[in-house]
């Protein structure tokens, strides 16, 4: 089992001169502490317009800082929105690579399609069309990363020879991932040999259903890229405290904010009728989970709580076949920034620990990848 | 937290007295729905709704215009004009003031489930270029609207807002405001989506002064058995959104 942060980089209103400068600071914090503490990974959202709920809509500037200022921590882009009104396939091959460079080959690539009105609508993209470009996107991309000259006649995108430059660090190229948030998604991700990137949720018997196939279609795969990235990544919110009943308290204010704010955007679906989004927008089954339990209790599945609980709950999750969690920290400011960085400390040193063995054990069972 | 709504709640004291909403539910068989989305200008995000209500992001007007054939209340149409909002977590369409051709409908729609409806001139026009529908009160065309080029969809792609309809109520002998929440079943028949065309809107007529649609975001019409609900919450627009919600 590995560990990472996730960001949506979400600022409260009143936006005052320095709020949005305050949380970014506060987010460079929390990364530079995760790289010490063994946190595994960064990632960070690419989303547009969204007022309040993410103020991230240049991740790879941040990812950068965060490469910059830490040593081992990989950094992730989750995800580069593959739609030609939000990216250009070159241009993100090209920022991808010079991200790898000078990170020291510490990129992960995730890639996407948007799942609101507010970001499709704004970009003026046809949501009929997202899940298209995406495809032909995911294909072209790694053999621009890895042929010396490229030139591609397709349907969404064409161009002649080229070199496309510079080339990734490592080698042959970053490992892959799909954001998963539509039912069905994780199984693109096996048909195509890519990382699920955990935006799933849900129940854990239902998540070991979903995991089970994507690792039983991951074997049949005609993979985009030039190696399979099996893995399963997925998303929790984290608050970690010595006392079980303030840190779930507080976790579940976390996770009901985050949810709240969600719940002011407009998903594609709910604008714009269309096959091409049977999900309600942003994280929605983290949501639900979060939201779901009865009055009283914790919701089983999120990292909210004292060390013993969470070590329970990873447990079921790694038990289901995870093979990494990516937590949020906060939303909008919710938590004071020591208390989170207490809460990272406290996992760091009561809970990572207990799953020392199955990290290095994950590390040494993932594919091939850039690590 | 996010933007709420600066409308005084005085300002939705006008809607029909409810003294005993539904407490059953009432199919509309074969009704044909059109509907329409439009982002609106910004400068209405907040002065449209109450302060119990959030609105979306970006902020939108949805127009509906519901053709029922037959059922109880024998035929109707019933034009209604929403502001997208958020009642807390939940997606809401808040109409102030809606039209309908039928006084016996709008008796029944009103008393029970809080429409704010008068009477108008209402069309509704079912044809292979184009599902048009126009509302005409006081001599004054005050709505029409077109979907344009019809293509088959699934309904299952289709999502319809539940309401809060603009109504008064009785609490503590006294008549207040309140939003009663209308969210009806859907079993479809068929669906198209269309490209949506605002040929005539009057924010005023339809108790929404500023709103001012700019830009088309989707069109749809479906056919569908429609189910009112039994009513079921309340919000009370004065007050904030966490602490709005009433159980009937």
């Amino acid at each position: 089992m590995k560990f990472g942060i996730f960001y949506e980089i979400s600022v409260p209103r009143p936006w005052g001169p320095t709020t949005e400068y305050e949380v970014y600071q506060n987010c460079l914090e929390q990364v530079r502490l995760a790289d010490e503490l063994g946190f595994d990974q960064v990632w960070a959202v690419e989303h547009h317009f969204l007022e309040e709920y993410s103020h991230c809509s240049a991740p790879e500037i941040f990812l950068t800082a965060c490469a910059m200022q830490t040593r081992n921590i990989r950094i992730g882009r989750g995800i580069v929105v593959c739609v030609p009104q939000f990216n250009n396939p070159i241009k993100a091959a090209e920022v991808a690579a010079t991200m790898d460079i000078v990170s020291g080959g510490r990129l992960e690539f995730g890639t996407g399609r948007s799942a609101t009105w507010t970001e499709l609508g704004g970009m003026g993209a046809d949501p009929d069309e997202t899940k298209k470009t995406w495809d032909e996107w995911t294909r072209i991309i790694p053999k621009m990363w890895t042929q010396e000259r490229f030139r591609y006649e397709g349907r969404a995108f064409s161009m002649p020879e080229r070199a496309i430059l510079p080339k990734p660090y490592q080698k042959p190229h970053p490992p892959m991932w799909v954001a998963v948030t539509s039912p069905g998604t994780e199984l693109d991700a096996a048909d195509r040999g890519m990382g699920s990137l955990g935006l799933t949720f849900g129940g854990f018997q239902e998540q070991e259903k979903k995991i089970a196939e994507y690792r039983r279609r991951i074997r049949y795969c005609d993979p985009v890229g030039s190696f399979v990235n099996e893995q399963v990544n997925t998303v929790n919110f984290l608050f970690c405290h010595e006392d079980n009943m303030y840190g779930a308290r507080t976790g579940q204010r976390l996770a009901g904010t985050f949810n709240y704010l969600a719940e002011q955007l407009l998903a594609a679906r709910q604008a714009y009728p269309t096959r091409s989004y049977p999900n309600l927008g942003l994280l929605p089954a983290l949501r639900r989970e979060a939201t779901s339990s009865p009055e009283g209790q914790i919701p089983e599945g999120l990292c909210i709580g004292n060390p013993d609980r969470i070590v329970e709950v990873i447990r079921k999750w790694e038990a289901v076949g995870v093979d990494r969690i990516n937590f949020l920290l906060n939303a909008v400011e919710t938590v004071p920034q020591a208390e989170v960085l207490a809460s990272m400390r406290l996992f760091a040193k009561e809970v990572m620990p207990k799953f020392a063995g199955s990290r290095a054990g994950a590390e040494t069972a993932s594919v091939a990848g850039g690590d | 937290m996010p933007l709420v709504g600066t409308r005084p709640a005085a300002d939705l004291a006008s809607g029909p007295l409810v003294t005993a909403p539904s407490a059953e539910r009432l199919e509309l068989p074969g009704a044909g729905i059109l509907q329409l989305m439009y982002e609106i200008d910004s400068a209405a995000m907040t002065s449209l709704l109450p302060p119990a209500l959030h609105p979306t992001i970006p902020p939108t007007l949805v127009f509906t215009i519901t053709k029922v054939p037959g059922g109880p209340f024998g035929p109707f149409v019933l034009a209604e004009v929403k502001v997208g909002s958020r009642s807390g977590a939940r997606p809401r369409g808040l109409l102030v003031r809606g039209y309908c051709d039928s006084a016996t409908a709008i008796e029944a729609l009103a008393g029970r489930w809080g429409y704010p409806l008068s009477l108008a001139e209402c069309a509704f026009a079912k044809r292979y270029d184009r599902v048009q529908a126009s509302v005409v009160a006081g001599g004054a065309t005050i709505l029409d609207v077109a979907l344009l080029n019809p293509d088959p969809i699934s309904g299952n792609d289709v999502q319809y807002l539940a309401n809060l309809n603009v109504a008064r109520m009785v609490r503590e002998g006294a008549e207040v405001a309140r939003l009663i929440q209308v969210d009806p079943d859907y079993a479809f028949h068929s669906a198209d989506r269309g490209r949506p065309l605002l040929g005539a809107f009057d924010a005023s007529a339809w108790g929404l002064a500023g709103a001012t649609p700019y830009y088309p975001v989707s069109a749809s019409y479906c056919v569908a058995d429609i189910t009112l609900p039994e009513i079921r919450y309340l919000v009370d627009p004065a007050k904030n959104p966490i602490a709005a919600v009433e159980r009937v």
